[in-house]
């Protein structure tokens, strides 16, 4: 029921990038371009940065624009805070996931990890800012561009295809992810770019959430 | 005239009124057959009446669509869960475009847009349906305020990215329905409590709802030809290693049982037939009489199975099948006759005298030995099911006229012209044990004593237990797909065990929905006690009507325009779609007329449609008459004991509501002890027919004794054997100990009144002695045969009978023989021993 929703809470992530001219990266290059990105993740495997989100939801007739900061940690650990008038807090240590809203001292709790279908959208995320394992899960291709690098993702497994219908990232010369952009197959687009990204290294208590006293706590996929 | 010349002058001066007889009964009974033949292909009516479970079955199974139902299931390959799952939806399309299938259940219907908007279509009724407080709750949701603050909230969920706001306004876009559906939450969702994908992703279940004309074996066995060409079909576009892909259900079961019953039929009477001529053939060398014989026994059949029709006006196909214990049977009577019959002609009788001395020697044995067994399998009358009743009355029939055909018809087809005698070894060794053990009866019984007490003990003894299989897997043939299929399910999904049934009747819906209201809650407090693992009920679909009345009253009152006009400014407030919204508006509209008292509120069955897959829950639930529905429990382990079949009675029933506890492993563990009633109380009863009939017909205490002694030991030789080979026992082949008891104690009648009667003792005894040897031989390989069957109920009785009537004879020639010997004085049976008359060369 619920396979084709999970993804907008990808959607915060990623960011969109416009496809310019660009030559398109050999099996070769390709093969090699991923192997960098995967030593340099393995050298520092946590980020943090700044990122702006563009929603773009069927369900609604404009645009939801978003900024605020993402911290992640390889391999499934992030922490999302999104600031301004609807400020929200999402956090996954890899097994929960939480997502609380302080205006109405509200928060969702999901178990990851028991074929939720949520699972799916979590492995999107972190395979996209991972790179591990992404050749598995992606049919993968690549262009080089002037100012970095273009990959284009598109899912192999059936549950991911539910999801997600193109996967686009954007890296510039450093291999930083700079815009990823998402459209999943009902038409809906989120496009996120990413700004002032440091690989500092982040305490484990970031990816940890306790709701503090008299939230109301609610666990809509009753799992 | 005495009666045993009255037979050898009609039988050999009057053979053309004889046959015009057997002519004008086999017309008749032919006629009969081809006239009123009406096969009972219900299984269940082999299982006994009176038990509340069975009869709660029987209801299940005629009024319940979910019977209808078929489980196909694929299997792949753990490195193509993936290809698996884009092949699903292939496959169940496909499953869809057979014209055997109305319905197709993939996946949990709330996933797919149809089965969401199918759900909005019955959102009215089931909102009314709702307690009056938990309406009162809904109805407030739609106060223009908390509409405003419902769709502000689900804006900014939408903007932290969580799933739920696309969920919600996805199913709901009003808030109502959720509250709707909260009665549901109890049963759970379908996918929940009965999940499609396996955990490790490798198996994708799918039910089928099939267009069967009835549930009939052979519709089930046309059904299944089709489903089985479809599966050779079925993977095509499959482009990964192996698949399987299986299919279970009831009708899969029926036609694999029906089917393998006719070849259990075919093959155990083929069987019966070579092993019982062979022996035949062995024992007399002589090709015409076994003609004879199996005219008589196909005479036997037909009048018995024509008689059956005309009592019982249809036969069940199983009683049909059992036909094929009447030939072992009848076999018996035949040889015992031919032997004596022989021996005569070989002592240089005519034919008309041979006739005559057959009837005179073994007529009364004969007489007594059909009685014994008409009575043994007409106690099967007390197991109180038809199927066993027809079964009883058939081969008590038979058996009374194999007695009578054997010693008329069968003379008919015997060579009046004498062939020449030749040596017959196998009398002479049986003459010479015979005349030994007169002799010196104490070496003999030295071995047997203590071998027969010594099984005696292992029988009597707690270990090893003998083992009782009551499981519904002891009832299916022994290569079964439909069983290879569930059992693959079970082992992949093992949450999914068979749940009990708990069904209600009610009068109108307003008793049906109180009922289920009751139940539920009472269910909620045993699951909470832990007594049970869950359960599910039709009560959020047992609408009330007087619940419909007050809510409808209380909906009046609601301003549902100014809830409108809320919903369209907070939509545009909040830059919501308008399409998303349609739904809403739509049971906005809906809600406004069933305020109305006029508007007649549409019935929900009529507003799904045909082939959504919400009907698989709702079938599941209610029968075609939707006043009878049942809930499913689901206990903590399959159900398998005494203790958890009682408790589930103590627990489940309402006070006051008449509930049926049904479900396959329920009624099974239900039967146990009818089963075991069967066993001991009928048994004995048996018995002691037996030890009184015994009585009156030796007048002689000690071969009554001996007799008495032979037969206990032979059931305990026979228990202990069970024991020690580890031969179940199951719900069908109990009836072996009452065949032992019936046949087994013919054995020891026939030598026994033969004793009795001997002018000269190794003769005459040895001329019974090899008869009863080959007849016992013929029915052992007889019943021993049925252990081909498919069927392994039906095995097992072959296998229990072919060793009760092993130990049966091996006691009466190695016991009862000697034991009788050793109660006369040695002076008697010296003196027994020698010719009164002249003895010829070639006995």
């Amino acid at each position: 029921m619920f396979k084709h929703l999970s993804t907008s809470l990808i959607l915060g992530f990623l960011f969109l990038a416009p496809l310019a001219s660009a030559d398109p990266l050999s099996p070769a290059d390709l093969k090699s371009l991923l192997a960098r990105i995967r030593e340099k993740r393995a050298a520092a495997p946590q980020v943090q940065a700044d990122f702006q989100e563009e929603k773009n939801v069927r369900m609604l007739n404009k645009p939801i624009v978003s900024s605020g900061k993402i911290w992640f940690q390889s391999p499934n650990r992030f922490r999302r805070e999104a600031k301004g008038n609807a400020p929200s807090l999402t956090v996954s240590d890899g097994q929960q996931l939480w997502i609380y809203y302080p205006n109405f001292k509200s928060a969702e709790h999901y178990s990851l990890g028991k074929r939720s279908p949520l699972d799916a959208g979590i492995a999107a995320i972190t395979a996209s800012l991972n790179l591990e394992n992404v050749e598995a899960i992606y049919h993968i291709t690549g262009a080089k561009e002037s100012d970095g690098y273009l990959l284009q993702l598109a899912p192999r497994n059936p549950s991911m295809k539910r999801l997600l219908q193109t996967f686009s990232i954007k890296m510039n010369n450093e291999l930083q992810v700079v815009r990823t952009e998402m459209v999943q197959p009902n038409g809906d687009r989120i496009a996120t770019t990413y700004s002032n990204e440091t690989r500092a290294p982040i305490p484990a208590s970031t990816f940890e959430f306790t709701p503090p006293a008299g939230t109301d706590v609610t666990t809509p996929l009753g799992r | 005239m005495p009666f045993h010349s009255f037979i050898a002058k009609l039988v050999t001066q009057r053979r053309a009124a004889v046959w015009w007889a057997v002519a004008l009964i086999s017309a008749a009974s032919i006629y009969v057959l081809v006239t009123r033949m009406k096969l009972d292909t219900e299984v269940l009516n082999l299982l006994p009446t009176g038990f509340e479970s069975v009869e709660g079955l029987k209801v299940y199974n005629r009024d319940f669509s979910q019977v209808r139902e078929l489980t196909f299931a694929l299997v792949s390959q753990p490195e193509d869960v993936d290809k698996l799952e884009e092949f699903a939806p292939q496959f169940a399309q496909r499953l869809r475009e057979q014209p055997w299938c109305t319905r197709v259940l993939a996946g949990a219907p709330i996933e797919t847009p149809e089965g969401i908007r199918d759900l909005q279509s019955i959102a009215v009724p089931l909102l009314l349906n709702l307690e009056p407080a938990a309406f009162n709750e809904t109805l407030a949701l739609l106060e223009p305020q908390k509409i405003r603050e419902r769709l502000q909230r689900l804006h900014q969920e939408l903007e932290a990215g969580s799933p739920r706001p696309q969920i919600e306004l996805g199913l709901d876009p009003l808030g109502v329905i959720g509250p709707a559906l909260k009665p549901f939450a109890g049963n759970a969702a379908m996918e929940e409590d009965q999940p499609l994908t396996s955990p490790d992703r490798t198996m994708r279940v799918f039910l089928t709802v099939t267009n069967q004309a009835s549930l009939s074996a052979f519709d089930c066995q046309k059904l299944m030809r089709e489903v089985k060409a479809f599966q050779q079909s079925a993977h095509e576009g499959w482009d990964g290693g192996p698949l399987q892909i299986l299919v279970t259900g009831r009708s899969a079961y029926v036609a694999e049982i029906s089917l393998s019953m006719r070849h259990d039929i075919v093959i155990t009477l083929l069987g019966s037939i070579v092993l019982v001529g062979a022996v035949f053939y062995i024992g007399f060398h002589r090709w015409l009489p076994l003609l004879g014989m199996g005219f008589s026994l196909l005479l036997c059949c037909l009048v018995a199975l024509a008689a059956g029709l005309l009592i019982f006006h249809e036969l069940n196909m199983v009683t049909v099948g059992f036909c094929a214990i009447l030939i072992g049977l009848g076999v018996d009577f035949a040889i015992l006759v031919f032997g004596r019959y022989q021996q005569a002609r070989d002592e240089g009788s005519d034919h008309t005298a041979a006739v005559s001395e057959a009837v005179l020697t073994l007529g009364k044995a004969i007489f007594f030995g059909a009685l014994t067994t008409a009575v043994g399998f007409m106690a099967l009358l007390l197991a109180g099911s038809r199927g066993f009743t027809q079964l009883g009355v058939l081969i008590a029939l038979g058996i009374s006229f194999a007695g009578i055909f054997m010693l008329t018809v069968f003379f008919l087809v015997l060579p009046r012209k004498a062939s020449t005698p030749r040596r017959d070894w196998m009398f002479d060794l049986v003459k010479k044990y015979v005349r030994w053990t007169v002799r010196r009866p104490g070496p003999m019984l030295w071995i047997s004593i203590p071998l027969l007490l010594l099984l005696t003990a292992i029988a009597l003894s707690p270990r090893p237990p003998i083992i009782f299989d009551v499981s519904t897997h002891s009832m299916e043939p022994k290569r079964s797909d439909a069983g290879y299929a569930l059992k693959t399910i079970m082992e992949k999904m093992p949450a999914r065990w068979e749940p009990v049934i708990g069904m209600v009747q009610a009068k109108d819906p307003q008793q049906l929905h109180d009922y289920w209201q009751k139940i539920a809650a009472h269910w909620t407090e045993v699951q909470a006690a832990g007594k049970i693992k869950g359960f599910s009920t039709p009560a959020a679909l047992a609408l009330s009507p007087a619940r419909l009345q007050t809510n409808r009253e209380r909906l009046r009152s609601a301003n549902l325009s100014a809830a409108r006009d809320a919903l369209e400014a907070a939509i545009a407030a909040e830059g919501f779609s308008r399409e998303t919204f349609d739904s809403a508006f739509t049971l906005l509209e809906q809600l406004q007329g069933a305020a109305y008292p006029s508007v007649q509120l549409p019935d929900w069955r009529t507003q799904l449609p045909p082939a959504s897959s919400w009907w698989f829950l709702v079938d599941r639930y209610f029968a075609h008459d939707p006043l009878l529905a049942t809930g499913f429990v689901t206990t903590n382990e399959p159900v398998a004991t005494q203790e958890q079949k009682e408790m589930l009675h103590r627990e489940l029933p309402v006070a006051g509501i008449p509930m049926v506890l049904s479900g396959w492993s329920f009624t099974l563990t239900d039967l146990v002890p009818w089963s075991q009633r069967q066993l001991i109380l009928i048994s004995a009863l048996m018995a002691i027919f037996d030890v009184t009939l015994l009585a009156v017909l030796y007048r002689d205490w000690r071969l009554w004794l001996i007799q008495v002694a032979t037969l206990a030991m032979a059931v305990c030789a026979m228990i202990a054997s069970m024991k020690v080979l580890q031969i179940p026992l199951n719900l069908l082949n109990v009836l072996a100990f009452r065949l032992v008891l019936a046949i087994g104690v013919d054995y020891g009648i026939y030598v026994l009144l033969v004793w009795q009667k001997a002018r000269q003792l190794d003769h005459d005894v040895a001329g019974v002695v090899k008869p009863v040897i080959l007849a016992g031989l013929t029915a052992i390989c007889g019943f021993g045969s049925l252990g081909a069957a498919n069927n392994p109920t039906l095995a097992g009785l072959g296998y229990a009978c072919a060793l009760g009537l092993f130990w049966s004879l091996a006691a009466t020639i190695f016991f009862t023989l000697p034991a009788a010997a050793a109660a006369e004085p040695k002076s008697w049976r010296e003196e027994s021993l020698q010719p009164r008359v002249k003895e010829p060369e070639n006995v």
